[in-house]
């Protein structure tokens, strides 16, 4: 009898113990969890707190999509904007219901955000600043990534991961990037000469734009082992003229071009490029330096950075590769 | 005023007219050549002088070229040279067709876009932007034939829709043409909505701008806005005679109705070919034919004229200094050349009104 009441007195205690132990042991780690959910930290310097992991994401920009996906985060993610296409085709998800659309990247829906019900939305500046205010006016959690270099499109990881609770999987996604870049930047030391770049936005019958040294393109040309011929601009992106780009002759012309769209790009055919007046005194164009590169991997600041260094090395010094 | 006291009057009145043509010109050329100096590429003014005369048939044995790049031929030649060429014609053309509404409706608020052109234009623009990559038309750019068929198509609507019976008023043909610019905006409006990467394209296009203009793009336009031109200035006396209303010209002998509408349609070529070659470069077809106004009167057979040179001069003008005012902050910034004309020419003309508004007239 009494031997019993001692073993059921053990077992109790020893339940209690290890009850305690458990539960303090797992709220120890939400409390670390939740740690990383606190005082979020946005490129527009905007300070935002979360109370738990969120389980509803909307992302309002293709390059916020492309973070939050690269984080594996496909699950979570209940909206993306009609101009995310990577790294999923989500117009053909959307058409079959499994993936809504805040539809246009310059104007979202705000009904279509608020059915939702998100816990969490990612977006840009620029277009979309007014609608971020609007969503915060509304007690909705936004970050807004506006990443000005490579060093802000891995603080921009970072902050998805602690914003999500990938913390580990952003850094283990940080440190693939950054040893790639670190590859290419190696690479590309070795090469003999540096190649002079024109990166072309936008060419037609009324005008011609480029892009200065506070470009996103601008770094990834350097990195890539090349110079940029508008550098000494300390502009983003400006009309500029093609006097001036036969002026300061381009060894290589960089022409984006839709990866997964159709249609003609603006500036048509590599033969069209070649027969624009006076083009043909370029050394790009006497030395087959017409290179066509992925408009949305080029423009995107985002995890995909490492892809298009890697591709415009490659172009630049293929004596490398 | 007896019947020689007149004439007397006109004669001395058309040797100054004359003046003002021989002076208009030389500073058409002069401004011509100045702007072949104005560009992002330095290149001296003896070096753009053998460039051209390598051109000229007989000339081109003497010139010595040895010390020319083939970029810099290829700059002044290819690219300054059509740039100024198209701001000529299309500052002329706007200018012109200017007159030719502000005086056939009487109506100071009058441009060159009044009857819905610029609407129409953007409108064919816009849609051969979204739909026609890829073809073309002879040759041509697809946009340039879409925006002079829409802007026709926006004048045969207005026109139509304004007739009553044989007549077309004035007034009706105002309202039309605002009402039927609203409707093609709308569409356009819509065009932009929907058009996603294609976007930027007809942006660029409603802002305007010539600045890689080809040569075959010019040749294009240049017979319909010659023509037109030319026509309309045999109808300056008629315009004259508009100018004291419908009834008075009428009773002076004036076919009112037909003088009006073959104006009106030529008019609407001119501009038609025009933004077709440029955009919607804006304020021309509105301010220069006020300006020449103040300058040389109200009489159409110099205001005319004069327009339409001053428009070609303004036009150079302004392309020049879209390529050279931001290179203060950045050497190879370049500005749309609407925003020039608009952003210099406003400012000009309220100064020059304030200077003579008391002798003003239309």
């Amino acid at each position: 009898m009494d031997r019993n009441y001692i073993i059921l007195t053990v077992v109790i205690i020893a339940a209690i113990v290890c009850g305690v132990i458990i539960y303090s042991f797992y709220s120890g780690q939400t409390a670390q969890q939740l740690e990383t959910l606190q005082n979020l930290v946005d490129d527009t310097n905007y300070v935002t707190s979360l109370d738990s992991i969120p389980e509803k994401i909307i992302s309002l920009a293709p390059s916020t999509t492309e973070i939050l996906f690269a984080l594996g985060l496909d699950e979570k993610v209940v909206a993306v904007s009609d101009y995310c296409n990577y790294p999923y085709d989500f117009s053909a998800w959307i058409a079959d219901g499994n993936m809504s659309s805040i539809g246009s990247f310059d104007a979202p829906n705000m009904e279509v955000i608020a059915s939702l019900d998100p816990d969490l939305i990612l977006g840009t500046s620029g277009v979309q600043g007014a609608t971020a205010e609007t969503l915060r006016n509304l007690d909705y959690k936004v970050l807004i990534l506006n990443p000005p270099n490579i060093a802000g499109v891995m603080q921009n990881i970072e902050l998805v991961g602690n914003a999500t609770g990938k913390t580990a999987e952003a850094a283990t996604l940080i440190n693939n990037l950054n040893s790639r870049i670190d590859t290419v930047m190696n690479t590309v030391a070795s090469a003999e000469s540096t190649p002079s770049v024109y990166y072309e936005v936008w060419y037609d019958a009324t005008s011609l734009w480029t892009a200065g040294s506070k470009a996103w393109q601008n770094e990834l040309i350097e990195i890539a082992g090349g110079v940029n011929i508008f550098a000494d601009q300390e502009l983003e992106y400006f009309q500029s003229s093609a006097e001036a780009v036969i002026e300061r002759n381009p060894d290589i012309i960089l022409l984006p071009a839709q990866g997964m769209g159709f249609g003609e790009p603006f500036w048509g055919s590599l033969d069209d490029v070649k027969a624009r007046p006076g083009w043909s005194t370029t050394s790009a164009v006497q030395n087959e330096g017409l290179v066509q590169v992925d408009s949305d991997t080029i423009a995107r600041a985002g995890p995909r950075v490492a892809d298009i260094i890697e591709d415009l090395a490659e172009a630049f010094h293929p004596e490398l590769y | 005023m007896s019947s020689d006291e007149t004439e007397i009057t006109y004669f001395r009145r058309a040797s100054r007219w004359k003046y003002i043509v021989i002076l208009l010109i030389a500073a058409l050329v002069a401004i011509i050549i100045v702007s072949l100096n104005v560009g992002y590429a330095q290149i001296s003014f003896g070096k753009i002088l053998a460039i051209l005369g390598k051109q000229v048939p007989l000339l081109d044995s003497i010139v010595d070229s040895s010390l020319i790049l083939p970029s810099e031929a290829a700059i002044i030649l290819q690219i300054r040279l059509p740039r100024i060429i198209a701001g000529v014609v299309v500052g002329a053309a706007l200018a012109a067709s200017g007159v030719v509404y502000q005086g056939v409706f009487r109506n100071p608020m009058a441009d060159s876009y009044v009857l819905g052109v610029s609407a129409g234009a953007a409108c064919g623009a816009s849609f051969s932007i979204l739909f026609g990559a890829g073809f073309s038309f002879f040759g041509l750019r697809i946009v340039q034939v879409a925006a002079f068929v829409g802007a026709l198509f926006a004048m045969f609507l207005v026109y139509n829709i304004s007739r009553v019976g044989s007549r077309v008023p004035v007034t009706t043909l105002l309202l039309c043409g605002i009402a039927v610019n609203f409707f093609l905006y709308s569409i356009v409006a819509l065009l932009e909505v929907i058009a996603g990467d294609e976007l930027h394209a007809i942006v660029f296009w409603l802002i305007g701008g010539f600045s890689n203009v080809l040569w075959s793009d010019i040749w294009a336009v240049f017979p319909f806005i010659a023509v037109g031109i030319s026509i309309s200035y045999f109808y300056a006396r008629s315009l004259n005679l508009l100018a004291m209303g419908e009834e008075t010209a009428q009773h002076l002998g004036l076919n009112v109705e037909r003088v009006k509408q073959t104006l009106l349609v030529l008019a609407s070529l001119v501009t038609a070919a025009a933004v077709s070659l440029s955009g919607l470069v804006g304020f021309v077809g509105l301010m220069v034919p006020h300006v020449t106004r103040l300058v040389v009167g109200p009489d159409h057979r110099i205001l005319f004229p004069a327009s339409t040179m001053i428009g070609a001069i303004f036009l150079v003008i302004c392309d020049a200094l879209a390529r050279v005012v931001a290179t203060p902050f950045a050497s190879t910034l370049e500005l749309p050349v609407g925003i020039i004309t608009m952003l210099f020419g406003a400012p000009f003309f309220i100064l020059l009104f304030r200077k003579k508004k008391e002798s003003y007239a239309l």
